[in-house]
């Protein structure tokens, strides 16, 4: 039970779970700012897919993950990044 | 008198003169109606994501203006009416604009920004970056949000 992190409810005990140890980004590095405009970061929590990664997988924080969420959403409205990963015509 | 930051595309086909004009008429717009343009950047034309309309490339214009809230009804209107703007994305700018320099004017505006968002103190969003250092009022939040 010890390895069991506080990614949801536990399930078998033997099945380690997805959980990433690591800190949110956002909440490590203080100064670092969510905006809309910067692609380059906002990539990070972009699946391959172009979909949001999930804050289990990415590790942010609550506060942070609906902050990225937002900013990707302006961000893929004002067409700085994709809807999905192919836009074909 | 609040932050505001618009980002708009333009159709990638008007080009020169005529984009200096468009994005001159748009800055009238703004201060017509008492904005005050903080800055204007023309990122220049750039690959969409996405294409929009058909089209594959547009040239971004991003200004940052504080204004009164009734402003930017009538400055999406017009931004709609236009049909070489292909999109807009108008955002409330939350921290203190930043005070980067890129001409003299802007040094006198960022004074002038600052000092009015210090005596408004009638907005709960901008209550932290009234500071005016970003980096006391960066550290300040998000220690109470970890806590």
């Amino acid at each position: 039970m010890a390895y069991e992190r506080s990614s949801g409810p536990s399930s078998a005990p033997p099945r380690r779970r997805f959980s990433r140890r690591k800190v949110c980004r956002y909440c490590a590095d203080k100064k670092q700012k969510i905006d809309y405009k910067d692609t380059n970061n906002l990539r990070y929590y972009l699946s391959e897919r172009g979909k949001i990664v999930p804050r289990r997988i990415s590790g942010t924080c609550a506060a942070h993950q609906r902050q990225i969420a937002e900013a990707i959403k302006n961000a893929r409205q004002i067409a700085l990044l994709p809807y999905t990963a192919s836009h074909s015509l | 008198m609040r932050n505001y930051e618009s980002l708009y595309i333009i159709h990638p086909d008007v080009v020169g003169d005529e984009l200096t004009a468009m994005v001159e008429k748009f800055q009238k717009v703004l201060t017509d109606q008492a904005a005050e343009i903080y800055k204007l950047d023309n990122w220049g034309t750039r690959k969409l994501a996405y294409p929009i309309q058909k089209v594959e490339r547009g040239c971004y214009v991003q200004t940052l203006f504080s204004a009164a809230p009734e402003v930017i009804a009538e400055f999406e209107r017009r931004l709609r009416l236009d049909e070489k703007i292909l999109r807009f994305l108008t955002v409330r700018f939350d921290a203190e604009f930043p005070a980067i320099v890129e001409a003299e004017p802007v040094a006198e505006k960022a004074e002038e920004t600052a000092a009015e968002t210090s005596s408004a103190d009638a907005e709960p969003v901008t209550e932290e970056p009234v500071a005016k250092e970003a980096a006391p009022a960066a550290d300040a939040a998000p220690e109470t949000e970890e806590k």
